[in-house]
């Protein structure tokens, strides 16, 4: 394959995974195995499971997570939580600027109008919204992959309701339990805080003038594949997880339904889709969500985290155009480079996209999950002819990639290591300025070959250190 | 806390009890059948299915099996046992941030066991053994969530459900053995005045206030206004009212807690003689009633916050 391992550098052993590979041979693979069967049981006692999408039964799996963990060197970190910061900083700029300010980028000819109003996510109602500090996308889930040379590159951006960040906090309790390291006391920086840095960029946001604002999680309910999760987070920060029906919107004000009546709502953390949220202005049939919600936030009564309409900027469309949204804004050079990407669209690269159809990737825009995902190399010509009908028929909907030969990591499969390919998807915070949780979601694609990582779609996951500057190695005792 | 909560923990107690009261009530009408053959089984069967308001739905044969498999097992019923613990399941479900781990398995487990198929076919074979099985369930849940759950709100207003419901049914259960039977004129053999005692787990506990003697207006008064036994109305209506007070609750004087007030006094303050010469019947009818107000109170004052409001701002979203 020839592609990019995280740990072998021909063969050798790159110097900050040498003490880890070193205590896992010592470990050995019989009783790796026995741990490894721990780890399940660990997730299915707490009940940490999700449900796969396009099982119409609810089939429930225990969260995958692999015993290996990835490690990222605390240079190679600075450099990604760099380029996280200044690409989510553009993203709320834009987007800010898109709802509430002069649309700049649009009238520089930066990126076309056109593109931006037929994306999926974009809101016409969400003009006008104020979004306290400019705060829009208040967590962030932006997925990275490292090419064959070993570059990080922006593979996709979630900027709507990104989930997983209660995997990483459960996969670093695991990880500790199962195969107890010396991490915790000073080598690999610490991820449990990540209640309370939600807590704090949550509080930040809040409507001035509060001082003291009332946060909650809204959820679609127990029914939701990610319900977990909600509770998890609502648990982490101390406050209460509702459904819609659990508030109400008067004089545009949001209140919660509580014992001792109706209490003042500041900011809420949703985890319902923006067409859920409000049966007045969206879907007239949804429950989910709150009849008047967004009156009261257009009256700037309360905040909406993330704000309304972020899928404006990460459709896979307009993720193209965020190189130069960067330049346009900041006026320095993207740190964290995009994967090259045709857009179907342009007279020109659609003759390139046909051409090459079975050397590319495509994606459905509007898609994520991993679901529509053509992989050109690894697709039958049936499929592909398909596909190139597809996208003559609707090019908007389609983008066209370079494959990405993602990076590979010893996992353990069948008993042993084995290289699979793996992705990240770090968590980053815009509150009163804008934080990236150390690491995150490292997902691995456990059949060989695949480059489809997306638990829905057969992905597990890793555990993912961040080692501290000046450390050079993580030491795992026994 | 929400509402929502609030309101899904008094069900969960509501939905525990009543699923142990059904079964007790079974169980009692078994008794009284094979203790009193004179009652003819159908009339016994029709008058449980009565006090629990479900002769109207109910359209099988009127006889032990059919009737216990009703009560029991059938999901099409709401007011089955499968279908009470089903409820108690669902918002134990959603309100797994609020109540322990230990008091989720309990339910979730109880569920499943009911759910399974030998269980319906236990029915027909030993009811006894299965009336008996899902009582000490239900006793099993209700210890784990007296021996888990910290005294906060939401425990109150499980508790209140339970306590509400418990008042409720012991006067359903007293409708279904005592009422008609004075209704018919019939007398109460010895054995059928132990088995009543018995079905409310107070025989023992009657012995040891009233020495071996089994006044039927004894009993009654046990079973009414005993100020210890806790399974009496009396009991638990003034656990209820003390719960309530607990509860801090934005009036001073609510109507909730007056509608308490009224039902604790006319309990308490209650004329047994008279009423067993006047009429038992109506009495218990009464008395439910009001227990069934003191609930639409509790609801009223603290589940419905906002729904009296002419929400504004609706239309200019």
């Amino acid at each position: 394959m020839g592609g990019f391992d995280e740990v072998y550098d021909q063969g050798a052993i790159r110097p900050h995974y040498r003490m880890l590979m070193d205590r896992l041979a010592a470990i050995g693979n019989d009783e790796l195995a026995e741990r490894f069967g721990l780890l399940d049981s660990f997730f299915r006692t707490l009940g940490i499971t999700f449900a796969v999408s396009g099982h119409e039964s609810g089939l429930e799996r225990t969260w995958p997570m692999d015993l290996v963990p990835r490690i990222i060197p605390a240079d190679e970190w600075q450099l990604i939580e760099a380029g996280l910061v200044q690409r989510v900083s553009v993203l709320n700029m834009f987007l800010d600027d898109l709802y509430l300010g002069g649309q700049e980028a649009i009238n520089d000819g930066i990126i076309p109008r056109w593109l931006i109003e037929s994306a999926d996510g974009y809101m016409r109602e969400a003009h006008g919204i104020p979004a306290p500090r400019g705060s829009r996308c208040v967590v962030a889930g932006i997925d990275i992959v490292r090419d064959d040379e070993g570059t990080y590159r922006v593979l996709e951006d979630n900027l709507r309701v990104p989930s997983g960040i209660s995997y990483v906090l459960e996969n670093r309790v695991a990880m500790t339990r199962v195969l107890p390291v010396g991490f915790a006391s000073h080598a690999i920086r610490p991820v449990d805080h990540y209640g309370s840095m939600l807590h704090r960029a949550l509080d930040a946001i809040a409507p001035p003038p509060v001082d003291d604002p009332t946060v909650v999680v809204l959820t679609p309910g127990v029914a939701n594949s990610a319900y977990f999760e909600h509770s998890f987070l609502a648990r982490q920060m101390g406050v209460e997880l509702v459904e819609g029906r659990d508030l109400l919107v008067d004089d545009w004000h949001v209140y919660m339904r509580t014992t001792r009546g109706l209490k003042r709502v500041d900011v809420i953390y949703r985890r319902v889709e923006d067409e859920f949220l409000d049966p007045v202005v969206f879907r007239p049939d949804s429950l989910l969500g709150v009849p008047g919600l967004l009156g009261a936030a257009r009256a700037g009564t309360v905040t909406i985290a993330n704000a309304i309409g972020n899928g404006a900027a990460d459709d896979k469309g307009v993720y193209t155009y965020v190189p130069d949204l960067i330049r346009f804004y900041l006026g320095e050079d993207p740190i964290l480079p995009n994967v090259t990407t045709y857009l179907p669209w342009e007279p020109d690269q659609l003759t390139s996209i046909l051409e090459r159809i079975d050397r590319l990737v495509v994606k459905p825009v509007a898609e994520s999950g991993g679901y529509g995902i053509v992989i050109g190399t690894q697709a039958d010509d049936a499929t592909l002819a398909a596909t190139a009908a597809a996208i003559q028929a609707n090019p908007r909907s389609y983008v066209a990639q370079e494959v990405v030969q993602l990076s590979t990591h010893p996992t353990f499969v069948d008993g042993h290591l084995a290289p699979r390919h793996i992705d990240l998807r770090p968590f980053v915070l815009s509150g009163d300025g804008i934080e990236v949780v150390p690491g995150g979601l490292t997902r691995v694609a456990l059949p060989e070959g695949s480059l489809i990582v997306n638990s829905s779609q057969g992905g597990g996951s890793k555990d993912t250190w961040v080692l501290n500057e000046g450390t050079m190695d993580a030491v795992p005792t026994r | 806390m929400l509402s929502r909560h609030a309101e899904d923990l008094f069900w969960l107690g509501r939905y525990v009890e009543r699923a142990e009261d059904t079964a007790r009530m079974l169980d009692v009408t078994y008794h009284n059948l094979l203790e009193s053959p004179t009652t003819p089984e159908a009339t016994a069967w029709s008058e449980l299915l009565e006090v629990l308001y479900l002769d109207k739905t109910y359209s099988g044969p009127l006889q032990g099996r059919a009737v216990s498999a009703y009560l029991v097992a059938d999901r099409g019923n709401a007011g089955s046992i499968v279908s009470a613990v089903g409820r108690a399941r669902d918002n134990a479900r959603g309100l797994r941030d609020r109540i322990s781990t230990e008091l989720w398995e309990a339910i979730n487990v109880f569920y499943l066991d009911l759910a399974r198929t030998e269980f319906v076919i236990a029915v027909e074979k030993q009811a006894y053994e299965v009336f008996r099985t899902i009582k000490s369930r239900c006793q099993l849940i209700s210890g784990v969530a007296a021996q888990t759950m910290p005294r906060d709100e939401g425990y109150r207003f499980m508790l209140l459900g339970w306590l509400l419901e418990r008042a409720e049914m012991t006067c359903r259960l007293l409708a279904v053995r005592y009422a008609r039977l004075a209704a018919r004129e019939e007398k109460m053999g010895f054995h059928a005045w132990v088995s009543v005692l018995k079905s409310v787990s107070a025989y023992e506990a009657y012995l040891k206030t009233h020495d071996a003697s089994l006044d039927p207006t004894d009993v009654l008064e046990f079973l009414l206004l005993d100020q210890e036994f806790p399974r009496s109305v009396l009991y638990c209506l003034q656990h209820v009212e003390r719960l309530y007070d607990q509860l801090e609750g934005p009036d001073e004087h609510s109507s909730a807690e007056r509608a308490i007030g009224r039902v604790r006094a006319r309990a308490q303050y209650c004329d047994i003689e008279a009423i067993v010469n006047e009429g038992l019947d109506e009495f218990l009818e009464d008395l439910q009633k009001e227990i069934y107000e003191v609930s639409n109170e509790i609801e009223e004052q603290y589940f419905r916050a906002g729904t009296d409001l002419q929400l504004h701002s609706y239309r200019w979203a």
